[in-house]
């Protein structure tokens, strides 16, 4: 066994020689290719990770903008259906202010007309009671309606204070009836005239038609009515004391 | 037959005889080089087929030295990563009718062992300095310094004696077979002898990163304490 020095020297010479040439165009590329790869890689995630951290940020944003129009809405949408409600109750007492103000009117209307109405209808029935008792006073007899509008008279001059009574006998006293008197009704109406009043005052006669029925006794002081006239128009007083004004 | 311990010089060049070895050795090296040189002339970012498969080389290669090492394999890949292709390629190289491998030969793997021995020392003081790669063989006390330059030359030759004796044998044993036998018996012992040649291309590969790493462990430890205090 012999080892050939110049062999063994060549061959190390050799492999050195393809050592330095496998390091030049084999390993010192593919490992520069590898790593510039990895570095772009890495330059990509992280510009993705920049990228996907901008969209996150965008995103916020947006969330963020969102929440202020919702709250914008809210606040417009509140603020609407407050002035609505305002402009409801507005209208609403305005409303009912007018229909109080109509419902008002119309009472005071109807008030009017029911007064108006219950004066025509007081007028035409006191015009009617006059017809009646017109028609009425030409049936009946005259002596005694005569005998009982005296009586009444009589009672109601007997009621007079006695001063008054007592100043009858120098001013005298008309008597005034709704149609002529005769003789013995006129002395009728003297005796018991004078009993009634205590006196004897002097006696004047006057016809009135408008007195319907009755007698009418003129004092210096005092008016004494017994008669249709004046009994109508006392009704006829009460009924419009009873019309609300 | 020849001996396989004996080379024969196919012609001279001055006086350095050129042996069927050596033209053997050039042609892989233009291989390797030139099939490197085409490869990794249009690398891209988007790998190609061939690009990644290539990639997938130097990445297995990373992994290893990483695992082996535990060191960042940049310095190391192009010894580390040339040898196993060099032995890988010679060893297989015994498919080609007629062509003997050169890791058959005593020489070559003993340029192959050479090259590992003056690689540990150069990666040793690299890492520690001189003066921190010769105090590595004081590990772990002065007196292990003989045993350690005995055990950095005798391992040298167990790199040597391991290559040669596996890829020799194989050859030498396809060569009496192939003489007894005829044409298609040897067939299933080149499989194997494929086979053995990519393992002890390996274990050529990872011994010599063991050796490195031993070298590069010890001398970075005690010596850089000591460049440390002024």
């Amino acid at each position: 066994m012999t080892i050939d020095w110049w062999t063994l020297g060549l061959q190390a010479v050799n492999i050195t020689v393809l050592i330095w040439l496998m390091a030049r165009f084999f390993w010192r590329p593919l490992a520069a290719i590898i790593e510039a790869r990895q570095t772009a890689a890495a330059t990509i995630l992280t510009e993705a990770e920049a990228r996907r951290a901008e969209a996150a940020a965008e995103a916020a944003k947006i969330a963020e903008a969102r929440a202020g129009i919702a709250a914008e809405r809210d606040a417009i949408l509140t603020a609407a259906r407050r002035q609505a409600e305002d402009e409801g109750r507005r209208l609403r007492e305005a409303a009912a202010k007018e229909i109080a103000a109509s419902t008002a009117a119309a009472r005071d209307q109807i008030e009017k007309e029911a007064i108006a109405a219950r004066g025509t209808w007081a007028t035409q029935a006191g015009q009617l009671a006059l017809g009646i008792a017109g028609r009425l006073t030409g049936r009946l007899a005259p002596g005694p309606l005569f005998q009982s509008f005296l009586t009444g008279l009589a009672d109601a001059a007997t009621a007079l204070p006695p001063d008054i009574r007592a100043g009858t006998a120098e001013a005298g006293i008309e008597i005034v009836s709704a149609s002529p008197l005769d003789d013995a009704a006129k002395e009728a109406c003297r005796v018991k005239l004078s009993d009634a009043l205590g006196a004897a005052p002097g006696f004047s006669f006057r016809v009135e038609p408008a007195l319907i029925a009755g007698l009418e006794a003129h004092g210096p002081h005092f008016i004494i009515s017994n008669n249709w006239r004046a009994d109508l128009a006392r009704i006829e007083a009460e009924l419009n004391h009873d019309r609300p004004t | 037959m020849t001996s396989p311990l004996e080379s024969i010089a196919l012609f001279h060049i001055g006086p350095v005889p050129v042996t069927a070895a050596v033209l053997v050795t050039w042609a892989i090296m233009a291989l390797l080089a030139l099939g490197g040189f085409l490869l990794t002339r249009r690398l891209a970012l988007r790998p190609s087929r061939m690009q990644a498969l290539l990639e997938t080389v130097v990445e297995t290669v990373d992994s290893q030295i990483s695992e082996t090492m535990r060191v960042p394999p940049a310095p190391y890949r192009p010894f580390i990563g040339t040898l196993f292709l060099f032995i890988l390629t010679a060893n297989w190289a015994s498919l080609v009718p007629g062509v003997e491998p050169p890791t058959a030969k005593l020489e070559t793997d003993a340029a192959l062992a050479l090259l590992v021995f003056l690689a540990v020392i150069v990666f040793g003081v690299r890492a520690g300095g001189l003066r921190g790669y010769l105090s590595s063989f004081a590990t772990p006390n002065p007196i292990m310094i003989p045993l350690n330059l005995i055990e950095n030359v005798t391992r040298t030759f167990s790199l040597l004696v391991r290559l040669f004796g596996n890829v020799m044998s194989g050859v030498f044993v396809i060569g009496i077979v192939l003489s007894l036998a005829g044409l298609l018996v040897p067939i299933p012992l080149m499989a194997l002898d494929l086979l053995t040649g990519a393992v002890q291309a390996y274990i050529f590969a990872v011994l010599a990163m063991v050796f490195i790493a031993e070298a590069v462990g010890e001398a970075g430890h005690h010596p850089s304490q000591q460049r440390k205090d002024p």
